[in-house]
């Protein structure tokens, strides 16, 4: 019992930030219907720059994580706007246009960073706490706080405010939210600030819990793009539970099998794509004929 | 006359001749070259031709390289015997990530695949069955008498002959029925299942040639690199492989090929600059989805048609026998095609509360002209949808000739004789006028395709037959002229006659048209009224949604009128156009009294 709340609480830390970039692909999909496979080394980017400005130059975390923020959502929009032509032409190529833009962003760290990595202390004193016999970490406690206030305070903004909502009327029609004065545009390119922000505080808070190298983007950005999918793709909720619930199947499956935990992880992901394609959350849509 | 290309011989002679004037350590950069074409090609099949994003393909080179590398080291197992077995292997692994296609599609296939291929990965570099990280070392080499496979020179030619046979094999599928199916399926789903098509078996099929090639490739890697290794089948292989078959042409054979040329060379002559070579290949595949999606190949072909370059080609005085294309099945004074045509029995589909069909029952004469009325969202369309099996209906039945075909799928519906049209158009978009025309002239069952390995002069010939009798229905719809064109690039008013030809070659005996004069000019009407006449007469029966009045009460001979997903007035024109209930549901409540004073 204590060992399956023990890997509960241990999976709940990298489900969190599972869940952080989801949410950050989630929102720029249901805003401008980009399926952006670059996302996840946008992740790995955030992380580098978060770990240099931390690690390297010595500023506060905090300084070290809105700087990875504002360069990674200048990369977000610059990848928003050379793909654009493609939004509305082929779904498939604007894909391969985002797996370009994956490929040379994790060369672009290795020309930069090197292919060895970061290693990041964490920001806080890392104190395993004893909580009937669990043991969890300050830094555990933190990632998690600080996923949960950052998904909170999106929920307000697209929920309670005048910019959220109307971003919202743009996801659900484009012309009819432009009819209404909504600025699509600027509309989208708030969407991709926000999911790169995400990207960004994902790839900051994992930095401590792994290790910061060019490769993160294929280990953390991959599971965090098949959580949205399982979650339902460009539902928020469902970001969150799609995270959580990769990061507890990561976590079971990494104590017995540990060799086969990808697999295991994928394979399940591929069934439950098979069972229900559009997710836990997600609406069908149907094809018209 | 005919014309002989010598265009491929000439390539095939340079291949033999290559080894003669290279140099060892260019020989082997050559075996990687085609290595890696093969596993393209293999690529380009699935994706391009298939419209399957497969992020795994690495994968299936790694597996054919790891089973064929343990068989032969841990199992001890004869090479050659262990080659057929790796190859087999690898298809089955093709098959498994194919599944998952049977469901989800685009970016779902792409994350997918790409899980799995990184759970590959993993699995190959913790596993201690493959060697971990350092992989399985000493493999043995192939051999065959009087050759020596363990050096490059010799193997040069084992690999030269496996790259001809794929690409050979591969050019034969792109240019026949079945590589018209895959681009079929790739460009319209709906429409390819409507026109026969039984996707579930074509996906499957493009993963297991994907698969089988990816598969050869890995095998002859381990034999000749005598070791594998995790990070050879990574994704960063994926993503070469990617940008391979991108910057080539997605649909395009040969743009594969060139893409393994280019890549690998490049990759070669810039050894120790690895990060910028990435570089590089990750900016050339957004510039290429951007600038040109459709590659090398599509560049190339662009500049063939504005120059008129013809393939390098020598006449040859040999006349080839003219095929007299056979008939149209349809007899119109078959005793099987008479009476009543279509039934639909108390039919009704719900969509989440949403009652799109109620209790509709109606019945089709053989040999009619039957016309379905009614205002916008009252079901019409959802009624085709039932009949040519798209939607399964929630209750009622569908009897065609009268045989109980309730809920049958769309491909099946088309190969029973019921063809139609879309609302909105859904031509192949990519293929030209003639292979539109081609992929419903195709009535072969998928399981013909055995025949691509034990018989292919057959599927030659059929396609002979098939394109004198596709060229014959453009002849007579008059789109002779752009037999040739691609789809997309046609008129508005053309594209609607094309798809009205696609629907008739595959033979059907009732026909469903969807507002076919929608966006129509009045001439254009004019020449639908005349085409629809004469496929009545052909002996087609046919069943028309349509807003346009005048075109209705001019062709039908009977009407049937919906609202709100029931059938409110059934009959001839001039009796439905003085019902009460139709002119209320047209006009609104209280319209009818004046407007029956008013004539």
């Amino acid at each position: 019992m204590i060992y399956f709340v023990q890997t509960l609480v241990g999976g709940l830390g990298m489900g969190a930030v599972y869940a952080l970039v989801a949410m950050g692909f989630s929102i720029v999909y249901r805003t401008m219907g980009l399926v952006n496979f670059a996302h996840a080394d946008v992740v790995m980017i955030g992380a580098f720059l978060a770990a240099t400005l931390f690690v390297t130059m010595h500023l506060p975390f905090v300084v070290a994580l809105v700087g990875a923020i504002v360069v990674t959502g200048a990369l977000g929009f610059a990848i928003e706007r050379i793909l654009r032509p493609l939004e509305s032409k082929d779904l498939n190529l604007m894909l391969l246009g985002t797996i370009g833009f994956g490929i040379m962003l994790q060369s672009a760290a290795i020309l930069v960073w090197g292919s060895f990595g970061i290693a990041v202390p964490t920001p806080i004193p890392n104190i395993p706490l004893d909580v009937g016999g669990v043991i969890v970490t300050t830094y555990q406690l933190l990632v998690l706080g600080v996923s949960a206030a950052a998904m909170f305070m999106l929920y307000v903004f697209l929920d309670r405010t005048k910019l959220g909502t109307a971003m919202q009327a743009a996801a659900m029609d484009r012309s009819a939210a432009t009819a209404m004065g909504v600025n699509v545009a600027s509309s989208n390119a708030m969407a991709f600030v926000i999911g790169s922000a995400m990207a960004a505080l994902a790839g900051a808070l994992v930095g401590p819990l792994l290790y910061v190298n060019p490769t993160l983007g294929v280990y953390v950005g991959i599971k965090g793009f098949a959580a949205a999918i399982l979650g339902g793709f460009g539902s928020i909720p469902g970001a969150i539970i799609g995270g959580l619930i990769f990061g507890l199947i990561e976590a079971f499956a990494a104590g017995p099998l540990s060799a086969y935990s990808e697999l295991l992880t994928f394979v399940v992901f591929a069934l439950a794509m098979m069972v229900r394609q559009t997710g836990i959350f997600g609406e069908r849509t149907v094809d018209r004929a | 006359m005919i014309r002989i290309g010598f265009g491929k011989p000439l390539l095939v002679v340079l291949l033999l001749l290559l080894p003669f004037v290279l140099d060892s350590y260019t020989i082997h950069v050559a075996i990687l070259i085609m290595l890696f074409a093969i596993v393209a090609v293999g690529l380009s099949l699935v994706m391009g031709f298939a419209g399957q994003v497969n992020l795994a393909q690495a994968a299936f080179f790694g597996a054919g390289a790891y089973a064929s590398a343990l068989l032969t080291t841990t199992y001890g197992w004869n090479p050659w015997l262990a080659a057929v077995a790796a190859v087999v292997a690898t298809c089955v692994v093709a098959l498994a990530v194919a599944v998952p296609a049977l469901r989800v599609q685009s970016h779902y296939l792409g994350i997918v695949s790409l899980g799995l291929a990184v759970a590959f990965s993993s699995l190959l570099s913790n596993s201690d069955v493959t060697g971990g990280a350092s992989g399985i070392s000493q493999v043995p080499p192939l051999s065959l008498p009087g050759l020596n496979l363990g050096e490059n020179h010799d193997y040069y030619y084992l690999v030269a002959l496996a790259l001809i046979l794929v690409v050979g094999f591969a050019l034969f599928v792109a240019n026949t029925t079945l590589g018209r199916r895959f681009k079929a399926m790739r460009d319209d789903v709906l429409a390819a299942s409507a026109s026969g098509i039984e996707i579930r078996y074509y996906r499957l099929t493009a993963f297991v040639l994907a698969g089988l090639v990816g598969g050869v490739a890995g095998v002859l890697y381990a034999h000749n690199a005598r070791y594998v290794s995790p990070d050879t089948f990574g994704l960063g292989v994926m993503f070469l492989l990617l940008a391979m078959v991108i910057i080539g042409g997605q649909d395009s054979v040969w743009g594969a090929v060139t893409g393994a040329v280019l890549l690998i060379t490049a990759r070669n002559l810039l050894t120790g600059v690895q990060a910028f070579q990435q570089l590089a290949y990750g900016g050339l595949i957004v510039g290429t989805v951007v600038f040109a999606p459709r590659g090398l190949a599509g560049a190339a072909m662009d500049l063939r048609r504005r120059f008129d370059l013809p393939w390098p080609s020598i006449p040859i005085p040999w006349t080839r026998r003219r095929l007299a294309p056979p008939p149209l099945v349809l007899d119109p004074a078959d005793p099987a095609l008479e009476g009543v045509a279509l039934r639909i029995d108390n039919l009704s589909k719900r969509f989440k509360g949403v009652q799109a069909l109620d209790g509709v029952s109606l019945e089709v004469r053989a040999g009619e002209i039957h016309g379905v009325i009614g205002p916008n969202g009252s079901g019409k369309t959802t009624l085709f949808n039932v009949i040519s099996g798209i939607y399964r209906p929630s209750g009622g039945r569908v009897a065609i000739w009268r045989h109980d075909v309730t809920g049958q799928p769309s491909f099946r519906m088309s190969r029973l004789g019921v063809a139609r049209t879309f609302q909105n158009l859904r031509l192949f978009r990519q293929l030209t006028v003639l292979e539109n025309v081609m992929v419903a002239l195709d009535r072969d069952p998928a399981r013909a395709h055995i025949r691509y390995f034990i018989a292919p002069w057959v599927v030659l010939h059929k396609e002979r037959v098939r394109r004198a009798r596709a060229l014959e229905m453009l002849e007579e719809f008059d789109l002779v002229d752009v037999a040739d064109e691609i789809a997309v690039n046609l008129s508005y008013g053309r594209q609607r006659r094309l798809e009205i030809t696609r629907a008739l070659a595959a033979q059907p005996t009732i026909l469903l048209l969807d507002e076919p004069a929608a966006g129509l000019n009045a001439a254009e009407q004019e020449g639908l009224k005349a085409m629809i006449r004469r496929i009545r007469d052909g002996g087609v029966t046919v069943v028309v949604i349509e807003h346009n009045m005048s075109l209705v009460m001019n062709i039908c001979q009977r009407l049937t009128v919906f609202a709100h997903g029931k059938v409110i007035a059934a009959g001839t024109p001039s009796e439905v156009s003085s019902d009460a209930a139709v002119i209320e549901a047209y006009l609104g409540r209280g319209a009818a009294e004046p407007v029956t004073a008013a004539l």
